[in-house]
């Protein structure tokens, strides 16, 4: 599969603030790709800089194969959903879809004729003579996609382009985009601050921390083999419980601290003995069972139920967080067991954070 | 009385007190004034008859005589040049101005707010620097013009008939540029960023996105500025006190400057209220444009 | 050209243009200093071979400035106090409804800021004699020129108002204060510097006030700078660098008061003027 868009040892500077730090990124054709990290980790920077807002300060920027780093934004064929959607706000939806078709000089026939067809799969064809204004927030989304599907472009670049919608409606907008980009099958850059969009959209994830790559890969990968703490607490709602613990003389006991419950973990790795490490454990891959019949006892602190799950802290520290499906038993101010499995621990040097 | 005492601090009584005694003032003294000028010029009012409201009343004398007079169309011409070359002349240097002070670098906005002592300075001293500056023989400006080689002989801007009104065009342009300039900055930096940024993906181009996104977005912007143009231009005296006094022989005389000498140098006070009621019908027109381009506010 | 070296191509750019259009204000300040001779140079000298300084005193006294400054000062006090007061009160009611009777208050004040003076001086002044108001000339005007510019002044107050949110002055009400109280206590000192701001425009117009000034007061004793500059000059006017020095005079004080406290004039006229 060829690369649509190619980034290699990428840097951009802001004066002193190095914002982006030797990014490498490939995209293949036809793939979904998506940017995630916490606010200022420069996903937003670096999807602006593929589109051409922002120039790079060292590297390489290729799309479809031709070097795009001087190449000014209109002439690089790729189109962008904004976060605030940008659409013209005085002129219609049928005058803001066939706006770049009418700035490249086509026909006034023809490219109203691909307006009507965009808008026919984007289910806005009763919407074409109104104003952006008149619009609710789910329709200047799609208003905001046809535009950039219109054009056929390159590549698609998406900057959260969901965070100003109700969660109800984010849903079912995460589902519509997906299908789109499969039905177009095109390239598309996906940049969000949440990580349970990019989890379930896309087909390739970039985590990124302060100008950096943390870790790019399959969905699932990065779940289940995070390749360091950062990307192991970003990743999975809720987020990932960390323990200290200490490799044991034997070389695969793990001593672990919560405070005021002390256990050693079986491990079925051999580490050098005294090593610091970091224990990590998802809540909802720990188990619930009664005491004394579990790898140990916790105190719980408080429970709360959705209705089809149970979010269970422990009164540890570090505070536990238990996952349960449906209902619990689990009772606050009580002491329950809990199970886990050492095959489902994460191992990260204390020090670095780096996976064991 | 004491409900009526507390209403007044602490009810509708109090917002109406507020709102009362500054419109009855601007009533009785703006107001007034205004129908007095139409009553006025349906009267004869001459030097004797000023103390007395009884006045023969001659119906649409005043009018017909007016228009009978040979300098009145003239003058009503030169009125709609001096408008349109000051509103065009300010409008654009403004615009220019502003457009290359919206590309924001430090220091910009500092003086951008310097240009604004043009607009603050009393009109009679702008008036007067311009006269010296305009002086057919010694004055600056037609040096400067000589020099760079686009007049061969001085032009006698202040008494030159083909020239004066011009003269005073120009110190007006100079004058309310900066105003437009301020407003039509405030006007660019309301249109959002993205816009712009999402046209440049289109595939527009710097002109094409000013053409297309820009201007349409400043229209009402335009219109209120425009209008307000209008309506400060209706109002210039001081520089025509200051410069040419309407002459050589009305050739730069306009509407406004002219009521006022009918009244006060030629005491046909009659005459001077009959331009008067005509002028402020389409100075109420441009008004009326105003308050139109400006209709959008909640509270904070 | 990378960010730094544009901002000062754009910074140099700038200061080139701002000078290009002060330069009127430049050839003031130095035709003052001219001698009778160089002022008729031709060339004009750009910069004067020797300064005289002695023309301000000179015009100083025998223009008797100031006389005439002062009673531009007092007209001009005379009209933002009286346009404060009124005003401040109007503007605040204006902001605080939004029915229609604000729209039509609004509607007739943004009509009335219209009518020009050189228009409305004929009845003013026919009006005013009827009532022995002319026995008062410099107060006349005061009169004339708080109703001028009382609309204006109204525009931008209401503006810095509709920028106190609601919330303080009903969380005032709320503690106990009287619609009074709520408004003086809290609304007002919020918004003192858009008021000042505003009075201090409405100052420097009327400081420079002209045609009413000229109209109604017949007196040499009590005519404000304005009217002063006019009478000193006619048709045959040579005396340039005297004029100049009487501008410089009558000017310079409003100009700094401007420079000083321009960046805050600016912001209360952007976000009066076009609301």
């Amino acid at each position: 599969m060829t690369n649509q868009i190619e980034l290699s040892g990428v840097n951009k500077h802001y004066g002193a603030f190095h914002a982006l730090k030797n990014i490498n990124l490939e995209i293949a054709k036809g793939s979904f790709v998506a940017l995630v990290g916490p606010s200022g980790c420069g996903k937003s920077t670096l999807l602006r800089s593929l589109a051409g807002l922002e120039s790079i300060s060292e590297g390489d920027l290729k799309i479809a194969g031709e070097l795009m780093n001087n190449v000014p934004p209109r002439k690089r064929d790729v189109a962008m959903v904004f976060q605030s959607y940008a659409l013209y706000p005085h002129m219609t939806v049928e005058e803001n879809l066939t706006y770049s078709l009418r700035i490249r000089g086509v026909a006034k026939a023809e490219a109203k004729k691909a307006a009507a067809d965009v808008a026919a799969t984007t289910g806005l064809s009763n919407l074409l003579k109104r104003y952006p204004r008149e619009l609710s927030g789910g329709q200047r989304q799609r208003v905001a996609m046809s535009r950039a599907i219109i054009r056929h472009p390159k590549a698609f670049l998406f900057d959260e382009p969901l965070s100003n919608l109700d969660a109800a409606l984010r849903v079912h907008m995460r589902k519509e985009i997906r299908a789109l980009h499969d039905r177009l099958g095109a390239t598309s850059v996906y940049v969000t601050h949440d990580q349970i969009e990019a989890m379930t959209m896309a087909d390739h994830v970039v985590v990124m921390r302060e100008g950096v790559i943390e870790q790019q890969g399959k969905p699932l990968e990065l779940y289940d083999t995070p390749a360091n703490k950062f990307v192991a607490g970003f990743i999975g709602s809720p987020a990932m419980n960390f323990i200290p613990g200490i490799v044991q003389a034997d070389g695969s006991g793990l001593a672990i601290d919560l405070g005021t419950v002390k256990h050693t973990l079986p491990s079925n790795r051999q580490l050098q003995p005294g090593r610091k490490v970091t224990v990590g454990i998802r809540p909802e891959h720990i188990g619930i069972t009664a005491t004394g019949q579990g790898t140990f006892d916790i105190p719980v602190d408080v429970v709360e139920s959705t209705g089809s799950a149970t979010f269970i802290t422990a009164a540890t520290t570090p505070e536990l967080t238990i996952v349960e499906t449906g209902r619990s038993t689990a009772c606050g101010g009580e002491t329950i067991g809990v199970t886990i499995n050492p095959v489902q621990l994460h191992l990260f040097d204390d020090a670095t954070g780096v996976r064991i | 009385m004491k409900r009526l005492f507390s209403s007044i601090t602490d009810g509708r009584g109090f917002d109406i007190t507020l709102v009362t005694l500054p419109l009855i003032f601007l009533f009785v003294l703006s107001g007034l004034p205004l129908v007095y000028n139409i009553v006025m010029s349906f009267q004869e009012v001459d030097m004797f008859s000023l103390g007395t409201f009884v006045r023969p009343f001659v119906g649409f004398k005043n009018y017909v005589d007016l228009f009978k007079q040979p300098e009145t169309l003239p003058i009503i011409y030169n009125t709609v040049l001096f408008v349109v070359g000051s509103i065009a002349g300010q409008f654009l240097i403004g615009f220019g101005l502003a457009l290359f002070f919206w590309v924001n670098f430090p220091g910009a906005s500092w003086l951008r707010g310097l240009f604004l002592v043009s607009w603050v300075m009393p009109g009679l001293v702008v008036g007067a620097i311009w006269n010296w500056v305009l002086s057919g023989d010694f004055g600056v400006l037609n040096f400067i013009l000589r020099e760079s080689g686009l007049i061969s002989t001085n032009i006698f801007w202040r008494s030159d008939p083909n020239f004066s009104l011009w003269a005073v065009v120009i110190a007006n342009i100079w004058l309310g540029t900066s105003f437009n300039m301020i407003l039509l900055s405030v006007g660019l930096s309301s249109i959002p960023g993205d816009l712009y940024e999402a046209a440049e993906l289109d595939g527009a181009n710097a002109w094409q996105r000013f053409w297309t996104i820009t201007l349409p977005m400043m229209r009402s912007t335009i219109g209120a500025i425009v209008s307000l143009g209008l309506i400060f231009t209706l109002q210039q005296f001081d520089l025509f006190a200051a410069i040419t006094d309407g002459g050589p022989n009305n050739s730069s005389n306009v509407t406004q400057y002219w009521a006022w000498d009918l009244s006060f140098r030629q005491y046909d006070f009659g005459k001077g209220a009959t331009i008067s009621v005509i002028m402020i019908v389409f100075v109420m027109f441009a008004s009326i444009v105003y308050v139109r381009s400006t209709k959008h506010e909640v509270r904070g | 050209m990378n960010d730094t070296n544009r901002n000062r191509l754009m910074l140099f750019i700038a200061i080139v243009l701002a000078a290009i259009y002060l330069f009127p204000l430049y050839w003031m300040y130095i035709t003052a200093l001219k001698s009778g001779s160089e002022m008729f140079a031709n060339p004009p000298s750009f910069w004067p071979s020797s300064p005289q300084w002695g023309t301000y005193a000179y015009v100083w006294e025998s223009r008797n400035m100031g006389r005439y400054l002062w009673n531009s000062v007092v007209i001009a006090f005379g009209s933002v106090a009286l346009i404060t007061v009124l005003g401040v009160g109007c503007a605040y009611v204006l902001a605080r409804y939004r029915n229609m009777w604000v729209d039509i208050g609004l509607f007739l004040i943004l009509m009335l800021q219209v009518l020009p003076a050189s228009l409305m001086i004929t009845p003013i002044f026919v009006g005013f004699s009827q009532f022995g108001l002319l026995d008062y000339p410099r107060f006349a005007v005061i009169l004339a020129i708080a109703a001028k510019s009382m609309p204006f002044f109204v525009v931008l107050v209401r503006a810095t108002f509709m920028a106190v949110p609601m919330e303080l002055e009903e969380a005032a009400l709320v503690d106990g204060n009287s619609r009074f109280g709520a408004f003086f206590n809290i609304v007002l000192p919020l918004a003192r510097n858009g008021i000042l701001v505003s009075a201090i425009l409405i100052f420097m117009q009327a400081f420079g006030e002209f045609v009413y000034s000229k109209s109604m007061i017949q007196e040499a004793e009590l005519q404000p700078a304005s009217v002063g500059l006019n009478s000193f000059m006619g048709p045959n006017t040579s005396e340039w660098n005297n004029i100049m020095a009487y501008a410089t005079m009558y000017v310079t004080p409003v100009l700094a008061i401007f420079v000083l406290l321009q960046r805050r004039i600016v912001s209360g006229l952007t976000s009066g003027a076009l609301k």
